[in-house]
């Protein structure tokens, strides 16, 4: 396109801007208010995938070792359980380490375990699973893993905590393509039909345009830019308002949190997440004027614009 | 450009003819008259030429292209090579005399300031040059007439077509129009003007096509030969 059509085109959005100025704010807000809900849905599952990971984190498999090794038995099958897929990190409890941990643990019925031999608990490895692989077919496979080894006695991992964690992700995973859907497509329709409203507006304008030979493009163009500008001020806008919500509402939230997970934190979306929500806004602005102007156009077929 | 309209027919739904078998030739840089009485079908004729309307039946060829098959793309490109001026004129209300002319210009790739120093060229031939700034409703029916036709010529058109361009305008304006259809002829242009101003017709001596309820009755030229396709 020549550069004197694409300032064309930035004029006829100017001031399509002007004279539309309240269409065009309120259908942005109506995007604002779609992507605010859609944003507060990110929030909600940033938030709980931090939560979940920080339980994932709290997930070990354990296998306890049949007999005392010497440094470099020891030594091997520290780094034959490192290399194991899967495997974040190892980490190695005595038999002395045990036996003061689980002193600890007793606190004041301590005096219970006298008489008894320091090595009678066993040593263990405690085995972390890397982020992403805490399903139950990866955590089945180490076990089983593990259970092959000579060394190893018994191997223990809480099973149901680590299928329920699966289905939480998965859950949620569903839920937000689910709410997404919705979202796109009632933001589709708005736009649509915003779009509609402005060429209806501007129909004299484009009926000129088509009858002095103006092509299809340069007519399609400015509702097109409006509609990805609407979008974006939209995702700006519902980004303003989630981080009004977010400072109004982060000390009560975060008095609950506490109970649930570590440090009790509720995060805000991260730049990436940010900017995902505006270029939502801009792609389904411009979407939503693309196939409105492609029905609208259809009944053209190069005539007049229809009344 | 030359015009070729081979039995075309137009019916308006459910069952009104406006234009039945009309064969017609017009030859390049000629300026021809369609004149007849209200409703007999001459802005219906205009507006088949430049596909505003489409015919139920026929063909029509313009420089060998049939219009009938144009996809919008090839409508677009072939009003970019013609100047319309339209009964109601059509200007945007909201845009100045001058842009308004300037905007047929500016739709096709010429530069806002171009444009505009065209536009200003035209309405000055055209003796508008002191209301190059006001907006159309402010001017009279005459100088909107006029503003029309500024804004069909600012491309340099091959063909001119212009329904009723002296319709709302005194004789001696009427005139100065016809000099400037003349002007555009010479310059190479086909002219095919809609009117039932029998003075000027007269006057001007050029080819007279009468239509009446729908049908040719007189000037269809009698020339009318097989087209040759460029597809």
């Amino acid at each position: 396109m020549k550069l004197s059509l694409i300032t064309f085109v930035f004029r006829q959005v100017r001031s399509s801007l002007r004279h539309l100025a309240w269409s065009h704010i309120l259908t942005s807000m109506t995007m604002a208010l779609t992507l605010f809900v859609f944003g507060a849905f990110m929030m909600l599952q940033a938030n709980l995938e931090q939560l979940l990971t920080a339980w994932g984190d709290q997930i070990h498999i354990t296998a306890y070792l049949g007999r005392a090794l010497e440094p470099a038995e020891l030594d091997r099958l520290l780094k034959s359980v490192e290399t194991l897929p899967g495997v974040e990190r190892v980490r190695y409890t005595s038999q002395t380490q045990a036996w003061n941990e689980f002193q600890s643990v007793l606190g004041a019925q301590s005096g219970l375990l006298e008489g008894l031999p320091h090595d009678v608990l066993p040593a263990s490895l405690e085995i972390s699973v890397k982020r992403g692989q805490r399903d139950s077919s990866t955590v089945e496979r180490l076990a089983q893993q593990l259970r092959e080894k000579s060394e190893v006695a018994s191997v223990e991992y809480p099973q149901e905590w680590v299928e329920r964690l699966a289905l939480i992700v998965l859950a949620l995973a569903w839920v937000k393509w689910l709410v997404a859907g919705v979202f796109f497509l009632a933001t589709f329709f708005i736009v649509g039909n915003t779009v509609k409203l402005a060429i209806y507006a501007r129909r004299d304008e484009v009926e000129i345009m088509q009858l002095v030979g103006a092509s299809e493009t340069l007519i399609k163009a400015p509702f097109v830019l409006e509609g990805m500008l609407q979008g974006v001020a939209g995702g700006a806008l519902a980004l303003a308002a989630l981080w009004a919500g977010y400072v109004l509402l982060r000390e009560q939230i975060e008095v609950f949190a506490g109970a649930l997970w570590s440090d009790g934190h509720v995060r805000f979306l991260n730049l990436e997440a940010a900017f995902f929500l505006v270029a939502i806004g801009l792609v389904l602005g411009a979407g939503g004027s693309l196939v409105s102007l492609r029905r609208i156009v259809k009944t053209w077929r190069g005539l007049q614009v229809p009344v | 450009m030359r015009i070729q309209l081979l039995h075309v027919s137009k019916t308006f739904p459910p069952r009104q003819q406006a234009l039945a078998d009309i064969n017609l030739e017009i030859g390049e840089r000629e300026l021809v008259f369609i004149s007849g009485p209200s409703g007999a079908g001459k802005s219906t004729l205009l507006k088949l030429l430049f596909r505003e309307l489409e015919s139920s039946e026929g063909e029509i060829l313009i420089d060998g292209r049939n219009v009938t098959r144009l996809s919008s793309r090839g409508v677009a490109r072939l009003r970019r090579k013609m100047g319309l001026v339209f009964q109601e004129f059509r200007f945007l209300p909201a845009l100045s005399v001058i842009d308004n002319v300037a905007l047929a210009a500016q739709v096709l790739g010429v530069s806002k300031k171009q444009s505009r120093v065209k536009a200003y060229q035209l309405l000055k031939e055209l003796g508008l040059k002191d209301r190059y700034d006001a907006k159309p409703f402010m001017l009279s029916a005459g100088e909107q007439q006029r503003v029309a036709i500024a804004r069909a010529l600012i491309n340099d058109p091959s063909l001119v077509i212009a329904d009723e361009p002296t319709g709302n305008i005194d004789e001696e304006l009427a005139d100065g129009i016809m000099q400037l259809f003349l002007k555009i002829r010479d310059r190479g242009a086909t002219v095919v003007i809609a009117t039932h101003h029998r003075v000027l017709m007269e006057r001007y001596g050029a080819r007279v096509i009468k239509i009446e309820r729908g049908f040719i009755i007189d000037g269809s030229s009698g020339r009318i030969s097989r087209p040759e396709y460029t597809w």
